[in-house]
């Protein structure tokens, strides 16, 4: 009896499955259906969520205007994006337009993984011209462009209307310097029911995030790595570097306006106190703005960064470009004009900066009060430090991470000290990369 | 019961019956050379090459291993693994097996008591981690708040470089409900008449607990012993999630580390010598515990090792 | 087969001892259930309540909303269906396949048996990110990439884990049942059928469970071999609220939630399944 229904529950899940597995690998296949006249072109994205909304709009729009042309997005959050996109290069089966930051293309296309635009542009007739000033170059290698912008951000400081009012302090406006923010921070955090702790804040700031960092150090005067892209002695660890990190660290530590990182694993240090109204600034990237706007807390205005000795920003920047593995080139081509174009670009402005000037100016964000100063910014870039040097990733910012960790962490530690360490760190790590090359 | 004599084997039987064991054992032979041989042989080679997966592997023998010995990170990633796993394999085999004692016998609404203890430990990696970085959060969380109420200032938890793994640690116990499963099944393998007949001869729960339960648990326990070893040595998600390796690389694990030298630092070559050596640490581990077998683990079928 | 429970009244407390059983669990379960409440609690804060200091206990409202909106953002029906085939098909898998290997390794003697069996857990020591990429190379060679192919064939030629796990049983299970057997003119396939796979229900039921939970969470492979959305499985598509820039905290926790329910369904209907245990004196051939 019982051999009898295990070996029929047995067999009929097994049909089932059978009947169950034929349905997947019917449905979508990787390479296009012959002679079926349709291409399917591969998209790469590390958007994720919502964000992936005005994708598929543009998606649509695009199918519609080239009925032969399949459209699939294959997008992947977070910080497995490049896991995903390396093992898939590994194997030569990359998606035909690629999405990749900024610091990945000088090594992504060095190794050939991107095919030059040239004659992409022409073909696609398109003019370089549109895009906002600065967002061309991080694309380019040797002066060739290889990816188009997709969105990016400067940085700026959000602040809280509410929390200034409440103080009777004015806003921030731009051209202001670090002393004015140390001011204004101060008069804005309150120790409001004598615990010894603060309960209002003045400054959110981004704890250990390196590729931020470098606004600060570029203010300063300073820079990270030399020219020729091969010493960080004497410049991770110069006076510059040293008088930024000393005032950022004095923002936590000596003048306890910041509040501490909340989760260090967490991309700008996990803090909540701006979205809860108990922070009254926030440097940070555009990134969460949405999020702010719709905040009950917050009556959002932003402002440039201060600036020391230098007015500098920085951009941080995504891009897509077309895979050398791509069978259907000229397709892809037409895709990525497209994405990057003008009107894709009226898609992407309601959830990002839009790339493109006509957009941005038609629009009216550049005249905004809280976007054109994020396009604004774009005017007072300094370069990055990933181009100096291919290795940025692997010496310079574990070696700069460690720097602002224990700094942040240990009010009592030299930051002179940490930053000379990590000046050698680097190096030795820069080294031991160029000696491999040779 | 019948008493069977066993017979003494003769040559042509023991090879049928090793003829049937590997016909047993065929689907996962032919799955190992399908699957699991060909990435493992492969990922072997690589271990010897430079490859940043955007061209092509360049041969540089043994280079990588060299480099390592002399990694700082390397060390560093060996002791926070092993301390980890030190203090974690020992705290959830007697954890989960508490557990699996506690709600082993069938009171009304166990089952509800059994899926609460056994919920956490399926929750999605992300999830589970989410909560309690939360929860361990120095100013706002529920541990520091509730020590607060018992007048300790509580440590900055994973902010703090000495406090990172016992963090790690301390929620870990909340994933004890998958050894507890386990040890379940265990538990419901052992005849009921062994209980009977030495409760007949007076005995209590804790010489039953002693005598028999426990006897009869080691296989189980050996199992969930080798796989904790082999499984902890790896833990991946609450690092990446909870502290990405800091700060200051307290806690970087090791596959955290090559995770990191694969895919972030595009190091493919490096990163497979990294999981080589950690797969002659495991196996050497295994093989020592395995070689234990004897002398305290009892299979009530016989005739096995 | 095995007629009686083994629940043996010996081993169910009463009176005071009852008393003391319920006490420590509602003890061990508080301190369990804590984390989760929380964690319920915060699913249904809007975003900016999520790490109010002091804490906010009970959102007021609770925003169900979080709910239907994290759910319908992106397509997990499609993934839920995804995900469901890939976990079926990988219990089916397993409990065919590990249960003749975990036998073969406890039944039967041969040369080189613990060799292969220290092969069959070294594979469990090498580390996925490292195979991952020479097994997609392979899988993308042989087409089978952005299939489900890669995540359910694989299941059919066992798993160390569930061998492991059922070798442990099938060694516990006494010798002379299968020397009763034979003389009673059973052949090796029919005491396997008919006394080694009852008599491990427990285990079968855990192998089960486990294979289930194992693909439902499982993350990484399909991360590498599924790339079109359509054919996404629920912990991809739980993932995207977890992007780089921007954590969704409200919908990362509901839908969480809203993806365990079915392993803890499972797990709570499959108890009633295998709580059976093995009672020697009620066997029958």
């Amino acid at each position: 009896m019982k051999q009898r229904i295990h070996v029929s529950v047995v067999l009929s899940v097994v049909v089932l499955l059978i009947t169950a597995c034929a349905a997947p690998p019917a449905a979508a296949p990787t390479a296009a259906p012959q002679g079926s006249g349709t291409t399917v072109l591969r998209v790469g994205t590390g958007d994720s969520g919502e964000g992936l909304t005005p994708h598929q709009q543009i998606i649509q729009n695009f199918e519609d205007q080239n009925k032969d042309l399949l459209v699939q997005l294959e997008p992947v959050a977070g910080r497995d994006y490049y896991a995903r996109l390396l093992t898939q290069l590994a194997a030569k089966a990359a998606p035909d337009v690629m999405q990749i930051g900024d610091d990945a293309v000088p090594s992504f296309v060095k190794k050939g993984a991107f095919v030059s635009l040239d004659d992409c542009l022409k073909q696609g007739g398109v003019d370089l011209s549109i895009y906002l000033p600065g967002l061309l170059q991080p694309g380019q290698v040797n002066g060739k462009q290889y990816l188009l912008p997709k969105d990016y951000s400067t940085l700026a400081v959000y602040y809280n209307k509410k929390l200034f009012d409440a103080a009777g302090v004015p806003y921030p406006k731009e051209g202001w310097t670090w002393n004015d923010l140390l001011d204004v921070a101060q008069r804005l955090t309150k120790d409001t029911n004598n615990d010894g702790q603060p309960d209002q804040w003045g400054i959110q700031l981004p704890a250990t995030w390196t590729t931020g960092f470098e606004y600060w150090v570029a203010a300063a005067g300073g820079r990270l790595i030399s020219q020729d892209g091969k010493s960080f002695v004497g410049y991770m660890d110069s006076p510059e570097t040293i008088r930024a990190v000393q005032f950022y660290a004095d923002l936590y530590n000596k003048y306890k306006v910041a509040p501490p990182p909340a989760d260090l694993a967490q991309f700008g240090g996990g803090n909540s106190e701006f979205d809860n109204g108990q922070a009254a600034m926030r440097l940070f990237g555009r990134w969460p703005q949405s999020g702010i706007k719709k905040n009950p807390n917050i009556d959002l205005g932003v402002v440039a960064p201060p600036q020391d000795k230098v007015r500098a920003n920085v951009l941080f920047w995504g891009g897509f470009g077309v895979a050398t593995t791509a069978k259907a080139t000229e397709a892809a081509c037409k895709f990525l004009s497209y994405y990057t174009g003008e009107q894709a670009a009226k898609v992407w402005k309601d959830w990002a900066l839009p790339a493109v000037k006509s957009v941005a100016e038609s629009s009216g964000l550049t005249k905004d009060p809280i976007e054109g100063v994020w396009i604004g910014e774009l005017n007072h870039l300094v370069p990055r430090a990933y181009t100096f040097t291919p290795y940025w990733n692997e010496t310079a910012d574990p070696a700069l991470r460690k720097a602002l960790e224990t700094v942040l962490l240990d009010p009592k530690a030299d930051v002179a000290a940490a930053l000379r360490q990590a000046a050698q760190d680097a190096q030795r790590a820069l080294d031991e990369q160029l000696a491999k090359t040779k | 019961m019948t008493a069977i004599i066993a017979m003494p084997r003769l040559s042509p039987s023991r090879r049928r019956e090793e003829l049937t064991f590997y016909l047993f054992i065929s689907p996962w032979l032919i799955g190992l050379v399908l699957f699991t041989l060909g990435p493992m042989l492969i990922s072997l080679l690589v271990s010897f090459t430079e490859w940043d997966l955007l061209s092509d592997p360049a041969w540089i023998g043994t280079e990588n291993y060299r480099r390592m010995l002399a990694d700082p990170l390397f060390w560093q990633a060996l002791k926070v693994t092993a301390t980890y796993t030190a203090v974690y394999v020992p705290c959830e085999l007697i954890g989960g097996l508490a557990l699996a004692l506690l709600v082993r016998p069938k009171l009304r609404g166990i089952r509800v008591f059994r899926t609460i203890f056994y919920l956490p430990s399926v929750l999605a990696g992300v999830a589970f981690v989410v909560v309690w970085i939360w929860l361990l959060n120095p100013r706002g969380g529920l541990v520091n708040l509730l020590l607060a109420q018992v007048g300790i200032t509580g440590p900055r938890w994973l902010l703090d470089p000495n406090w990172t793994l016992v963090s790690l640690l301390l929620m870990s116990f909340w994933g004890w409900g998958r050894a507890m499963v386990i040890y379940l099944a265990g538990l419901q393998s052992i005849p009921g008449e062994f209980y009977e007949a030495s409760a007949i001869d007076g005995a209590g729960g804790w010489r039953q607990l002693r005598h028999i339960t426990l006897p009869l648990l080691t296989p189980t326990i050996f199992f969930n012993l080798i796989l904790s070893i082999i499984s902890t040595f790896q833990t991946f998600t609450s690092a990446f999630i909870a502290t990405d390796g800091g700060p200051l690389d307290s806690t970087l694990f090791f596959v955290l580390y090559i995770y990191r030298k694969a895919f972030q630092f595009r190091d493919m070559g490096y990163a497979a010598a990294l999981a080589w050596v950690l797969f002659g640490v495991v196996l050497l581990l295994t093989v020592l515990v395995f070689r234990t077998q004897r002398s305290w683990v009892y299979y009530g079928g016989e005739r096995s090792e | 087969m095995s007629g009686e429970t083994y629940d043996s009244p010996i081993l169910i407390p009463r009176g005071r001892r009852r008393v003391a059983r319920y006490g420590i669990l509602i003890l061990a379960t508080g301190l369990f259930l804590l984390p989760l409440c929380w964690m319920v609690s915060s699913s249904l804060k809007p975003e900016y309540q999520m790490f109010a200091s002091p804490p906010v206990w009970w959102p007021s409202p609770p925003r169900w909303a979080n709910y239907t909106e994290a759910l319908t953002q992106l397509p997990f029906g499609q993934y839920a269906v995804n995900t469901s085939i890939i976990a079926l098909a990988s219990i089916v898998g397993n409990l065919l396949s590990c249960t003749l290997v975990a036998y073969g390794f406890a039944r039967f003697r041969a040369r080189g048996r613990n060799a292969w069996f220290i092969i069959l857990l070294a594979t469990l020591m090498l580390p996925y990110p490292v195979t991952m990429v020479p097994l997609f190379i392979i899988f993308a060679k042989i087409g089978w990439v952005n299939t489900f192919w890669p995540l359910v064939v694989p299941t059919f030629f066992g798993n160390a884990f569930y061998i492991f796990l059922l070798r442990q049983f099938f060694l516990q299970i006494p010798q002379e049942l299968d020397d009763a057997a034979t003389l009673d003119g059973a052949n090796t396939l029919q005491i396997f059928l008919q006394i080694a796979l009852p008599l491990s229900k427990p285990a079968l039921a855990t192998v089960a469970i486990f294979a289930f939970q194992a693909s439902w969470n499982d993350f990484l492979a399909p991360l590498i071999f599924l790339q079109d959305q359509s054919k996404y499985t629920l912990m991809l598509g739980l993932s995207f609220y977890r992007g780089s820039l921007q954590i969704n905290w409200a919908y990362l926790l509901s839908t969480s939630l809203v993806i365990v329910l079915p392993i803890v369904l499972l797990y709570f209907v499959a108890q009633r399944l295998f709580t059976e245990g093995i009672s020697l004196s009620g066997l029958k051939l």
